[in-house]
């Protein structure tokens, strides 16, 4: 008994109406997409590649966003993460306003929208850091690697944040601040949980 | 459309606002206490004050028919204040027997009872026993998992929504056997024991909701959440999925209140400042526009281009920007808590009082 550390005992996890025994499963709608895992991700990013590169970008940009991951786990989240960026950044400038408005004209256009401004601000959130296009973070390897590649991604950084800002401004012109307020809110994240703990106020869906 | 009615109150947040019947006395929540207004003429004086709460006052509700105030707040206590004939108000505590602050409360259209939305993931349904002469409270806790933001009340003075920070908005039937009277059949159920849960909705972007309401005749339910979406509910039948359940996602701000104004007009205000308009059916509902549509357009346009030079000038000489940059152009100058309905004749609202966190009480004609 004496050797019990009473101190670190969670007592949180006792409580059954703490926030940690909060179900967040509640918040969640019933017609969530299937669980997805990366492999399943990483096809899909291939059809999106495909039909980016046949020149249908609003298709890819659609298909993209249409099969995002809301209920899959880290790193099929990540693989999508990768694919939308580079439909992002694979769109001219001057069809940005274009293809927007075609995509948001359509039924079930504003869920497009509203995951659409969801990724450009979790490629906002990870664009700086993380490095530029696509890359994972296992990419690094010895400290040269890991210089050469930061290199690389400090130019390629700002690139995409250009891109990312550029459609920002463009997709609030359509969506307004509501699709902004509703990436907040919404417990559907398409980001994969960075945040160490596993303390519910983090808006990780994988509990 | 008539110009508004604006009454500035004060330099604080008002959480809730309520007129008599007559709509000469105004019930404005303050801080700790509420302020009761007498209209003369145009504006509302302050006549009288009702203290007694010892923490910030979230709730204020006068009874039209026996002219009894409730108000809860925040320190858990809730209070029923009767007029006596001299004017004095003789305040009642109600145990409600809660651990977390009271967040909103109703008279039910009836008036023998009352709810008070919690922080304790509880509303407590008041009713007045005649044997003990006190206020007792029925808990009604089952689904719910957190705090509970609003209340709102079917024409049957049975069915009570309720809106919570789970994302849901739920129908309970609150029947109490010594105080109400079986309800008829609706679409929301038959058999109601306390505590039946007689629907649970959700939108799918699951935001907090804000606010709940019934349509006039109560055969739908609409519910404003911090996504900043307004969704109907058109139940079919009990037991059953509902028939519709239109969500709108708009692009402004999320919205704090919602009034229907009649069976196919819905009106919101919230963090925008401005007082918006829907209306629509069981087949669809679509934003049809501001009640302060007015302002926008040509002179909106004229006035910026003035205003830049008037900026430059003022710059140049004050060292500030112009003068514009710091008043709002809605009659609200800051978020709009709550809307309450202010004149209707026969099931179709005229007027609307809306109360904000600057202060103002303004009566809108529709």
């Amino acid at each position: 008994m004496a050797n019990i550390n009473w101190r670190t005992i969670n007592v949180d996890a006792y409580d059954p109406e703490s926030a940690l025994n909060f179900p967040i499963t509640t918040l969640l709608p019933a017609n969530l997409p299937a669980p997805s895992t990366s492999a399943e991700s990483a096809q899909i990013g291939q059809q999106v590649r495909q039909l980016l590169r046949a020149g249908d970008s609003l298709g890819a940009l659609q298909s993209a966003l249409e099969t995002a991951p809301l209920a899959g786990d880290d790193s099929a989240k990540q693989v999508h993460h990768a694919t939308v960026l580079e439909v992002l950044q694979g769109i001219r400038q001057s069809d940005v306003s274009r293809i927007l408005n075609e995509m948001l004209k359509q039924p079930g256009g504003t869920a497009l929208g509203d995951t659409l401004m969801k990724y450009i601000y979790k490629g906002m959130a990870s664009g700086a850091g993380g490095g530029g296009k696509g890359m994972s973070p296992q990419a690094t390897g010895s400290g040269f690697t890991q210089i050469q590649a930061r290199n690389f991604g400090e130019g390629g950084g700002g690139q995409v944040m250009s891109v990312l800002l550029s459609w920002h401004e463009k997709l609030t012109e359509v969506v307004g601040v509501g699709g902004i307020v509703r990436v907040m809110s919404d417990r559907r994240t398409v980001a994969p949980c960075t945040k160490l703990g596993r303390h519910p106020s983090n808006n990780c869906q994988a509990q | 459309m008539a110009a508004p009615e604006v009454h500035h109150l004060f330099h604080a947040p008002i959480a809730d606002h309520s007129f008599s019947a007559d709509r000469n006395t105004l019930a404005v929540a303050r801080e700790n206490n509420v302020d009761l207004y007498q209209r003369s003429g145009k504006s509302f004086n302050l006549q009288d004050e009702l203290r007694g709460h010892d923490k910030t006052i979230t709730g204020v509700d006068i009874a039209p028919r026996s002219g009894r105030i409730v108000t809860c707040s925040q320190d858990r206590n809730a209070y029923v204040w009767e007029p006596s004939k001299s004017g004095e108000w003789k305040p009642t505590l109600v145990l409600l027997r809660i651990n977390r602050a009271a967040t909103c409360v109703r008279w039910s259209p009836s008036e023998a009872k009352f709810a008070v939305g919690s922080g304790a993931r509880i509303i407590a349904v008041c009713y007045f026993e005649e044997e003990n002469d006190w206020w007792i409270s029925k808990h009604l806790k089952k689904p719910l998992r957190s705090t509970v933001t609003s209340v709102a009340w079917h024409p049957n003075s049975v069915l009570l929504a309720a809106g919570s920070t789970d994302g849901h908005a739920r129908v309970f039937s609150s029947f109490i056997k010594s105080t109400d009277e079986r309800p008829e059949p609706s679409a929301w159920g038959e058999r109601l024991p306390f505590n039946t849960v007689c629907g649970e909705y959700l939108n799918p972007t699951a935001g907090w909701v804000h606010s709940v309401g019934f349509s006039p005749s109560g055969n739908a339910l609409a519910f404003v959440s911090h996504d900043s979406a307004v969704t109907v509910v058109y139940p079919s039948a009990p037991e059953q999925p509902p028939q519709a359940v239109i969500s709108i996602s708009t692009q402004l701000l999320p919205f704090a209140d919602l009034l229907w104004i009649s069976e196919s007009e819905i009106v919101c205000a919230g963090y925008d400042c401005e007082v918006y308009r829907f209306s629509g059916d069981a087949s669809g509902w679509q934003l049809t526009g501001s009640l302060e549509a007015a302002k926008d357009g040509r002179p909106g346009m004229e006035q910026r281009e003035e205003s830049a030079l008037n900026m430059f000038r003022s710059m140049d000489l004050k060292g500030r920007g112009g003068v514009e940059d710091t008043k709002l152009k809605t009659v609200h100058q800051n978020t709009i808590n709550t809307i309450r309905v202010y004149q209707d004749a026969g099931g179709d609202v005229q007027k609307i009082s809306t109360g904000g966190v600057d202060g103002r009480v303004v009566v809108w004609s529709l």
